[in-house]
């Protein structure tokens, strides 16, 4: 009994954080048919925005927070303007997006290094304290970082469906050329996705900083499991995106709770490879891997 | 109109015909006179090395560019010619090495037999690997590779011991025996061979590819699926095929590369590695023949000529790769080789 409690919250903190990283992912490919390598290292300026404000400034967390989340998105905007803009709709577009994405995201990361140094870093908790069902601990830092993510998350799926600009955002995802013939200025909407969606990943990054610790091969890694998630929710899709990250986080908790923690990466790869062969398109994918 | 459209698509059978007809008979596609020079130079290279007095390292650099130039070469057949975005190399690449390192390590055997075995495991992997991913198309083909390579990084560190050796890898793997039949200084000389050998035949197979019937269906491939299928080429088998037989020299290069160095780290596949490989394609020349090789060579001596800022120039990699992406999608040697050819035709 406790470990099933304690495999389902941490199931439940992790799709939670896996669902901000991917949820910026899929917008991309969405709207931009990009696949964008660079995910991982925004999350890694949002980290290390955080950091430098709480330790070094003192500031207050929320606004560090969203400070982090606006900085990571102010570095989205200049991906987009400085580099992907000018490939934007040119023929080579799919490799190029691809090359642009590695290139940014490791001049990302070795800025991080030359600035901040390869020492591993410490952050406070967002709130202090913990609370105990018989053995498992619930730690209150935790249960902040769920509410937070799960707050962006309705907050974007509201933005989404129900906004002028999130409409338009549906709508180029759906069909560009259509979309630009009605009018939608496509670019801007492009502007648009690639900042919320940095600023998501930043976000994600500045919260789970107070999980675990500051270094940078955490963004390698969060980018892993967002690939994974969005692959496996059917690229594209945010229903399917929030979805498959619960199921994976599950997954993943399950597997380290009941296997150990060595079992939980390989895993989730098997899990995914197999579902991959048997529903190419991913969970509610709209028969993608035939279109791309 | 339609008339100069008519002209323009015989012109391109003309064009397409004249690449494809010297193809039956290869060798005639290759003038002797300028392989012969290169290999002639390669061959007297370590020893014009050895009057230098840093020839040591210069000797260290070239086998490093063989050993690397077999995997880019083979990379470059994947993700520049028949478009599939495959990022696991370094991992087959790792299986070769590990598969040979394991079996001289366990069982004894001589380098020179376990290398064969290398490249085998490696292209029964690429194939169990190829079977579920090459069906699949663009991101689903990232990511698989991206997982796979992840998946045998987590074996190759948390294996049973007699692979991952306590999270370090293969340690203490036997060497090729060339230092007990020539003497400490001149074993280098016997490695060069070898990895001259090796890239020597693998430039020569995969140049074979590339200007053959099947490369030109490959790039049929990439460039227009629906019109390859249209055409009789079943994209699931040529890429199966590709990944398999791209697979056995990167393993080979890998096999070559424990007995080599005598040591393997899980740290190879780390995404750094990767990069790099593909900053060589980007840069040489994504999907030229030439191109990956000159990359290859650039980006194995600027590193070493750069130590001393090593942390600006990964900086500097980075932005040098997104530009590239943007101004010159083709890569810097093909651009080179045009702006030079244009040179020459003005004088002339």
């Amino acid at each position: 009994m406790e470990k099933l409690i304690q495999a389902i919250y941490g199931g439940i903190v992790y799709g939670s954080i896996f669902g901000m990283m991917a949820l910026g992912l899929t917008l991309i490919w969405g709207a931009l048919r990009m696949l964008n390598l660079a995910h991982g290292s925004l999350y890694l300026v949002g980290t290390y925005i955080a950091w430098a404000l709480v330790t070094l400034l003192k500031v207050p967390m929320v606004p560090a927070l969203l400070i982090a989340a606006l900085g990571t998105a102010v570095v989205g905007f200049g991906m987009q303007t400085l580099f992907l803009n000018r490939i934007l709709g040119k023929p080579g577009w799919d490799v190029g997006s691809l090359i642009v994405g590695v290139g940014v995201g490791m001049a990302l990361d070795q800025s991080i290094l030359l600035i901040f140094g390869p020492r591993v870093k410490q952050m406070p908790p967002l709130i202090p304290g913990v609370y105990k069902i018989g053995r498992v601990v619930i730690n209150y830092n935790f249960l902040v970082v769920v509410a937070v993510a799960v707050i962006s998350l309705v907050l974007l799926s509201i933005f989404l469906s129900k906004s002028r600009h999130g409409l338009a955002i549906q709508a180029v995802s759906q069909q560009p050329d259509a979309a630009q013939l009605m009018g939608i200025p496509t670019r801007t909407v492009f502007l648009i996705v690639m900042c919320i969606s940095a600023a998501l990943a930043g976000l994600a990054g500045a919260l789970l900083s107070t999980v675990y610790q500051v270094q940078r091969e955490s963004g390698a890694n969060a980018m892993l499991m967002a690939l994974v998630v969005t692959i496996f929710g059917g690229l594209g899709s945010v229903k399917g995106t929030i979805w498959a990250a619960y199921l994976i986080g599950l997954l993943q908790s399950f597997l380290m709770v009941y296997l150990g923690a060595g079992t939980a990466l390989p895993g989730v790869f098997l899990f995914m490879m197999i579902m991959l062969v048997i529903r190419p398109s991913g969970l509610f994918g709209l028969g993608e891997a035939q279109r791309l | 109109m339609i008339q100069e459209e008519s002209f323009s698509r015989q012109s391109m059978a003309a064009r397409i015909e004249e690449r494809l007809k010297p193809s039956a008979v290869p060798w005639s596609r290759l003038s002797v006179v300028p392989v012969v020079i290169a290999l002639l130079v390669s061959l007297v290279l370590p020893w014009a090395t050895d009057l230098l007095p840093f020839g040591k390292f210069v000797l260290h650099l070239l086998i490093l560019f063989f050993l690397w130039g077999i995997v880019v070469q083979g990379w470059n057949l994947i993700m520049g010619v028949s478009g599939i975005f495959s990022f696991a190399q370094v991992a087959l690449f790792a299986v070769g090495a590990w598969t040979s390192g394991v079996i001289t390590q366990q069982l004894g055997w001589s380098p020179f037999v376990a290398m064969w075995f290398g490249p085998i495991a490696a292209t029964f992997v690429a194939v169990i690997l190829g079977l579920p991913t090459l069906r699949l198309r663009g991101a689903y083909v990232v990511l698989l590779t991206l997982g796979f390579q992840e998946l045998f990084r987590n074996f190759t560190t948390q294996g049973p011991n007699f692979v991952a050796g306590g999270g370090y890898g293969l340690r203490y793997v036997p060497k090729f025996p060339f230092e007990e039949w020539v003497g400490g200084d001149k074993a280098q000389f016997l490695y060069y061979y070898l990895a001259l050998v090796f890239f020597a035949i693998a430039t020569f197979a995969i140049w074979r590819i590339f200007y053959s019937p099947i490369g030109m269906a490959f790039r049929a491939l990439r460039d227009s699926e629906v019109y390859a299928i249209s055409r009789g080429v079943s994209p699931f088998r040529y890429k199966l095929f590709l990944f398999g037989f791209v697979a056995f020299f990167t393993g080979w290069a890998g096999a070559f590369y424990v007995h080599w160095y005598g040591a393997i780290s899980p740290a190879i596949m780390l995404f750094g590695t990767t990069i790099n490989l593909l900053a060589m394609i980007v840069i040489g020349g994504w999907g030229s023949f030439w191109g990956p090789i000159a990359g290859c060579a650039v980006l194995t001596v600027l590193p070493e000529i750069m130590r001393a800022v090593e942390q600006y120039r990964i900086l500097l990699l980075g932005i040098v790769l997104a530009l590239v992406a943007i101004f010159a999608p083709e890569g810097l040697f093909p651009l080179l080789l045009r702006w030079v050819r244009k040179m020459l035709g003005r004088q002339t």
